[in-house]
């Protein structure tokens, strides 16, 4: 059986969400409960059949639909959601804090201010926010935290803007014009997905290799919304195209090598560990490649080895 | 009948009611009770009332007459409703904002946090109401560590639990069960460790939560805890900022590293509040690093291949010749380009 509490407790908070919103479209509710129309509906159907006994029509709960609007009456006693559990409230703070700690996004004064009101709404939480800061500690993401207020502004507003980006791939520093289109935070990162005018597409940069960035005054319109759908995700691992890199790993990576996101396959060889990647570009595998030092064998491409080779070359004259 | 609606009904009647509503009533009343036999119908009512009571719901029992031998139940409107909150447009943000964060499963009792948010959106709203601002389009992606494993030592944590797990741990390869009195979780670079005394080692060791193989349980389920108390002078930062080349091997000494001005904006901010930086005139740098495992922090300077030089000590700049040599004898003899 599906989880029946986790759906009571949608249903709860459904209603009186209705109850306060008369006319909320059909839409609005399916992104606001994370469920399709299709679940929607049989929510909405469900709650038709309850109410007070003895449920003739005169009893039940009324709901309309009337061209993707929803109205519901007869249901004042389910006017108000049900109250926190203790881990609620304790898990909204403990959201609270990390969303400050993460991106500082909108202002900690808001989200402060935001469970100040709850706090007393409710009164005191169960376990305590010092025990609760004292159990867990997120670092700040301090640099990427100072760049994502003015891109987060410059979202708002539609503004053009005008950044300093290091590429790591290509170990390149170059100046772009972006449209800032969303923010992502993963693996973490935060990461802008931005249109990007040098090469005319939809482009991923990391936030905390933005140098830096400055607004301009100008304002773009956003493409369609299926154009950005079709960017790559920063997390999925590249499958095909690029150049394929054969690595071998030694029996003392190995392990940590198959916990690595970037290889569209690891085989084990004994204890060794080989890894396919496709890599867009080589210049930053180089720089990966030196930190493992002899723990690791290029199998191909040879032009990869030959790179290598060239860079610890160079290297080496630094250090004579 | 559909338990959702039988549940639904039963909170509705509940909470309607003037007095307290006996059993009787309650089989003879909501659908769904009507059809079993009085056993089975105790059993099932017995089931709903505590499913109803876990998810937090009110449920109180009273005495219907003076003499006390017939009870009945309600539930007080007072103790059920959440009461209405007035937010501002800046807090409604972000308390969307939160849920987004929450729905990526990001820190522990996300699932937690998400009901609660479920509860408060008659009072949020959804962005379309507040026209859309920009800081709207944040997501967060899902976290790999699983949140119930997260949200189970967070809690064992807080109520001093010890727990048990099997391990996978990055030096000895093979899983292992530890038993482990939890101190605290940290979050950082993406991934969730956390610290506590481990009853295996008998010392304070962090645990990578991505490596815990099995789920986490409790290690004395039957008693009531708390199992440990956290040592007084304990503090999860001291534990939650160690870089790789921090882990104690050796001696400790300083080593100074020139960066390019291409990369050392980069390394300033990452690490310019931890350690000494010193700034160059064209934009360059030297960091002045406390290292205490000389191979780890080799792996991290090699990383910025020619942006990067070691200038002190001069060992640790043997050391890094070395490190090449060995890597160019590895590449082999396939002739020089």
């Amino acid at each position: 059986m599906p989880d029946p509490t986790g759906r009571i407790n949608r249903l709860l908070s459904l209603i009186p969400y209705v109850l306060k919103h008369q006319g909320v479209t059909l839409d609005e509710l399916s992104e606001v409960f994370e469920i399709s129309q299709e679940q929607l509906l049989k929510d909405l159907q469900l709650i038709f059949l309850c109410g007070q006994p003895d449920y003739t029509p005169a009893d039940l709960i009324e709901v309309d639909i009337d061209d993707d609007r929803v109205y519901i009456s007869m249901a004042d006693y389910f006017a108000r959601p049900l109250r926190f559990t203790p881990a609620e409230l304790s898990g909204l703070y403990l959201a609270c804090s990390a969303l400050v700690k993460l991106s500082g996004l909108p202002s900690s004064s808001a989200l402060m201010s935001a469970m100040g009101k709850i706090r007393d709404a409710l009164g005191v939480t169960p376990i305590s926010q010092d025990d609760i800061d004292k159990s867990v500690e997120i670092q700040t993401l301090a640099p990427e935290r100072a760049v994502l207020g003015e891109l987060s502004r410059s979202l708002d507003r539609r503004r053009v803007v005008e950044m300093e980006y290091y590429t790591y791939g290509r170990d390149d520093l170059t100046r772009r014009r972006v449209h800032p289109l969303s923010l992502q935070f993963g693996m973490g990162h935060w990461y802008l997905r931005a249109w990007d005018g040098r090469s005319g597409e939809v482009r991923v940069f990391r936030v905390d290799r933005i140098k830096d960035l400055k607004t301009t005054g100008e304002t773009f319109e956003p493409p369609p919304e299926e154009e950005e759908e079709k960017t790559p995700s920063p997390f999925s691992v590249t499958e095909s195209g690029g150049t394929e890199v054969h690595l071998r790993f030694s029996p003392a990576l190995a392990r940590w090598a198959k916990e690595q996101q970037i290889f569209s396959e690891a085989k084990e060889e004994g204890d060794y560990l080989v890894c396919t990647l496709h890599a867009d570009a080589l210049t930053w595998l180089e720089r990966e490649l030196l930190q493992y030092g002899t723990e690791v064998e290029i199998l191909s491409p040879p032009e990869l080895k030959e790179r290598l080779r060239h860079r610890v070359q160079n290297l080496l004259s630094i250090y004579s | 009948m559909n338990k959702a609606e039988r549940l639904i009904n039963l909170i509705a009647m509940l909470l309607e009611a003037q007095r307290p509503v006996t059993l009787d009533r309650i089989r003879n009343s909501i659908p769904g009770y009507q059809q079993t036999t009085m056993a089975s119908f105790k059993r099932m009512f017995e089931r709903d009332k505590s499913d109803l009571r876990d998810m937090g719901v009110p449920i109180q029992v009273e005495q219907v007459d003076a003499f006390g031998e017939e009870v009945g139940y309600r539930i007080p409107k007072e103790e059920y409703y959440l009461p209405e909150i007035e937010f501002t447009t800046e807090e409604k943000v972000a308390l969307l904002l939160v849920n987004r964060l929450s729905s990526g499963e990001v820190v522990p009792l996300s699932r937690e946090a998400g009901a609660a948010l479920l509860k408060l959106s008659p009072d949020l709203g959804d962005g379309s109401r507040l026209g859309q601002p920009g800081s709207l389009h944040c997501k967060f992606a899902l976290q790999a560590e699983p949140v119930e494993d997260l949200t189970r030592l967070w809690e064992a944590a807080v109520r001093r639990r010890t727990v048990r797990f099997t391990y996978r741990s990055m030096g000895e390869g093979k899983e292992q069960e530890r038993q482990l009195d939890p101190y605290g979780l940290y979050f950082d670079r993406g991934a969730w460790y956390v610290v506590g005394y481990c009853h295996l080692r008998e010392e304070i060791r962090s645990f990578r939560v991505s490596r815990v193989e099995s789920g986490v349980e409790l290690a004395h389920p039957a008693v009531e805890g708390p199992d440990f108390k956290r040592p007084p002078g304990f503090k999860l930062e001291d534990y939650s900022r160690v870089l790789p080349w921090e882990f104690e091997e050796g001696a400790e000494y300083e080593a100074a590293v020139r960066f390019s001005p291409k990369i050392a904006w980069l390394v300033e901010r990452d690490l310019g509040e931890v350690y000494r930086f010193e700034p160059a005139e064209d934009g360059g740098g030297i960091l002045h690093v406390i290292v205490r495992n000389g191979e780890a922090f080799l792996n991290w300077v090699l990383s910025f291949a020619e942006d990067a030089e070691v200038l002190s000590p001069v060992a640790l700049r043997g050391k890094v010749g070395d490190r090449l040599l060995r890597i160019l004898d590895k590449l082999g003899g396939e002739g020089d380009a």
